[in-house]
């Protein structure tokens, strides 16, 4: 059967034609290139490399960035790539997020001239792969108290200590690395031959098996002067990139909701139990039609999410409330999914235990779902709840 | 050379379709395509202006709606769109082929490259039409299409296999299912067919007075509907399967 996209309010019909046009085009990618190809990456563990190429020649990564050979969408569009890129995999829509607004974004907004010119072109067109370093082993949720370090050694940087979870890090030229400057945070771009740095790769997720998560150790790594990003200093830097990020993923998490949605439909027309489809059960029709109404919610969230972005208007709150809401119930649909497939919802025949498992690792990357809950209560109480003195 | 490319806007072959008052409900189609015969036509013909810097021209008969297909052929690399606008869904194949021809005159192409038949219609008769009023050479079946010095090479599905034949200008290509899909577009080909201005023409601006249908719809039915699976278990049935499968379906 062919893919149905759920869209009971045809939100789409806001979009424009070129935003359509561009919806249609991934959507084609996801049908006849990721989908047919998907279960066997995640038997390997492994990111194909086509992907890369095609997303490169589609034009799509570091979608709403202009200039530099970068495609210059809106973010509307930007946010149904990412949706359509998420009905196939998250880990596809994780390789694009990583890539355009946590690594070619940085560049862009706090890059030199000559920075931007030289990484970002090859990284719209695919050539080079960026990641972003952040998170450490000790400091996840609390990345201001990291511990990699830079020193300026007059004529070069050396930079020291471990980014851990980093997605797309072994197949990285190019890694956008935040560390410790004379105690104030800053950003700096490692490329992969760097002396003193390595990226091997983690093993074993039982989520996101089809993107590559690794480490990022720096030992006595030499930076030349030139890399460090020179527009922005504190947390303020790896922020501005997350919430590009998670606007992508409050549209992303839709797109694995509808493919759960769509499959748990067909799937309770054809199956037969007591005589008669399970879709014609009152039990099983209240799921769907939850189904129906958090999807249907979430895609206005998103789009007018997406309005707001466009013109200007947003606060990173209004980003968190969609990231977190928007995962959450994609989460919840895939679980509530599987359990409408029965038996044959644990198989790789199904997309959704895939995306079920995939989600896990999106409700934490990103701001876990609860400090999205956390930024949310600071919002509405001027109190943040994130630490206090425990004497 | 200029190339001109037919295409027809058509119900997705995924929509439902439904028929009332004897016609089908063009209201009720959710989703339309372009033609997939035209779609490997379209590709074929990116491939002869890029092999040698022609100038393509993607051509269409039908109402408003129809224009998103030209769109979707600048977005892919169509040069100039045009749109035929005829609101009479209704009207026979020999008034559609004079407006096309009439277009492809105005436009002065040498060669035309278009589906087999439509998806909706499924009657065949725009290609060979379309080349008889132009006195067009015309090639049916084709699955293939290159230019060869000063003339191309086809390949078509021909009564025993494969055939190549070599044809030269003016001539029309009827695509049947090609060797190469239609190719995706990319992000700078749909900010590029934004701005590509579609232009739209009348019959009248066309000098062609539409002539009373020969043919007219009598009205449309939907396929019988498929008869139920059977199922058999058990070695007891094979008899039964043997001799359904010799005397109902006739396949052994
Ligand atoms: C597949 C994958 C890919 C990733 N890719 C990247 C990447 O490319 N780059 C990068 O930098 N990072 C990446 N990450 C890391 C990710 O951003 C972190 O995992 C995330 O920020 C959470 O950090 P943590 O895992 O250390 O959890 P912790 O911060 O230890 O949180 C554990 C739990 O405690 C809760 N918690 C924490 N603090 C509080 C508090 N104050 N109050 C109440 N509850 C609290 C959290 O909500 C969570 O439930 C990735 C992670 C995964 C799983």
């Amino acid at each position: 059967m062919p893919y149905d996209a759920l869209d009971f309010y045809d939100v789409d019909s806001l979009l424009t034609e070129e935003e359509r046009m561009v919806r249609d085009m991934v959507r084609d990618f996801v049908d006849n290139e990721v989908l047919p190809k998907i279960e066997h990456a995640c038997r390997d563990g492994v990111f194909p490399d086509e992907w890369r190429e095609e997303l490169g020649n589609m034009g799509v990564l570091g979608a709403p960035l202009k200039g530099y050979g970068c495609p210059g969408l809106s973010y509307a569009a930007y946010g149904v790539i990412c949706r359509e890129l998420e009905r196939g995999d998250s880990g596809l829509r994780s390789f694009a997020s990583v890539q355009g607004s946590l690594a070619m974004y940085p560049i862009w907004d706090f890059g030199s001239e000559e920075q931007k010119n030289h990484y970002l072109p090859k990284m719209a067109s695919g050539e080079w792969i960026g990641c972003f370093g952040l998170t450490e082993p000790d400091y996840g949720s609390n990345p201001g108290d990291m511990i990699t370090r830079a020193e300026d050694m007059g004529d070069h940087y050396l930079l020291n200590g471990a980014k851990m979870w980093i997605t797309n890090g072994t197949i990285a030229q190019v890694a956008v690395v935040w560390a410790k400057l004379d105690g104030v945070i800053r950003g700096f771009i490692v490329e992969k031959d760097d002396e003193g740095f390595s990226a091997p790769e983690m093993k074993g997720k039982h989520s996101l098996k089809a993107s590559v998560t690794s480490e990022l150790v720096f030992q006595d790594c030499k930076i030349p002067k030139d890399r460090i990003l020179p527009g922005v200093k504190g947390l303020r830097g790896p922020f501005s990139c997350l919430n590009n990020a998670r606007y992508g993923i409050s549209w992303g998490a839709i797109g694995a909701a509808q493919a759960c949605f769509d499959s748990a439909r067909e799937y309770a027309l054809s199956r037969i139990q007591f005589e008669h489809p399970i879709a014609s059960y009152q039990l099983v029709q209240n799921k769907l039609s939850w189904m129906l109404r958090e999807i249907t919610k979430a895609q206005l969230l998103a789009f007018h999410l997406s309005q707001k972005k466009d013109a200007g208007t947003w606060i990173p709150e209004h980003i968190s409330l969609a990231k977190m809401n928007n995962v959450d119930i994609a989460l919840e649909i895939a679980r509530v999914a599987r359990d409408i497939h029965g038996a044959n919802g644990i198989l790789d025949e199904y997309p959704v235990m895939r995306h079920m498992a995939n989600l896990e690792s999106v409700k934490t990357y990103e701001g876990t779902h609860d400090i999205h809950n956390l930024i949310l209560g600071r919002h509405i109480t001027g109190i943040q709840a994130f630490t206090r003195s425990l004497e | 050379m200029t190339i001109a490319v037919l295409l027809k806007q058509v119900p997705d072959t995924t929509a439902r379709i439904t028929i009332s008052g004897g016609v089908v409900d063009e209201a009720a189609v959710g989703k339309w395509s372009m033609s997939p015969y035209d779609e490997y036509a379209l590709e074929y013909a990116l491939q002869l202006k890029e092999s040698g810097g022609a100038d393509l021209i993607a051509i269409t008969c039908g109402p408003a709606r129809a224009s998103k297909i030209l769109t979707d052929a600048a977005a892919v690399g169509a040069d100039s769109l045009i749109h035929v606008l005829t609101e009479d869904s209704g009207m026979d194949s020999s008034n559609v082929q004079s407006l096309l021809a009439a277009a492809i005159g105005r436009v002065g192409a040498d060669v035309v490259l278009c589906g087999k038949q439509a998806a909706d219609t499924n009657a065949g008769s725009t290609g060979p039409g379309v080349a008889s009023i132009l006195g067009f050479t015309c090639v049916g079946m084709v699955s293939e299409v290159s230019t060869d010095a000063d003339g191309f090479i086809a390949m078509r599905m021909g009564p025993s296999g494969n055939e190549k034949v070599s044809v030269s200008k003016p001539c029309l290509f009827a695509f049947d299912k090609g060797s190469m899909e239609m190719r995706r577009p990319n992000v700078r080909g749909i900010m590029m067919a934004k701005k590509k201005a579609v232009e739209t023409l009348t019959p009248s601006d066309l000098g062609v007075s539409l002539i009373d249908s020969r043919v007219s719809l009598e009205s449309h039915s939907a396929p019988a509907e498929k008869p139920p699976g059977q199922k058999f278990e058990g070695a007891s049935s094979v008899p039964t399967v043997v001799s359904k499968l010799r005397d109902e379906a006739n396949v052994i």
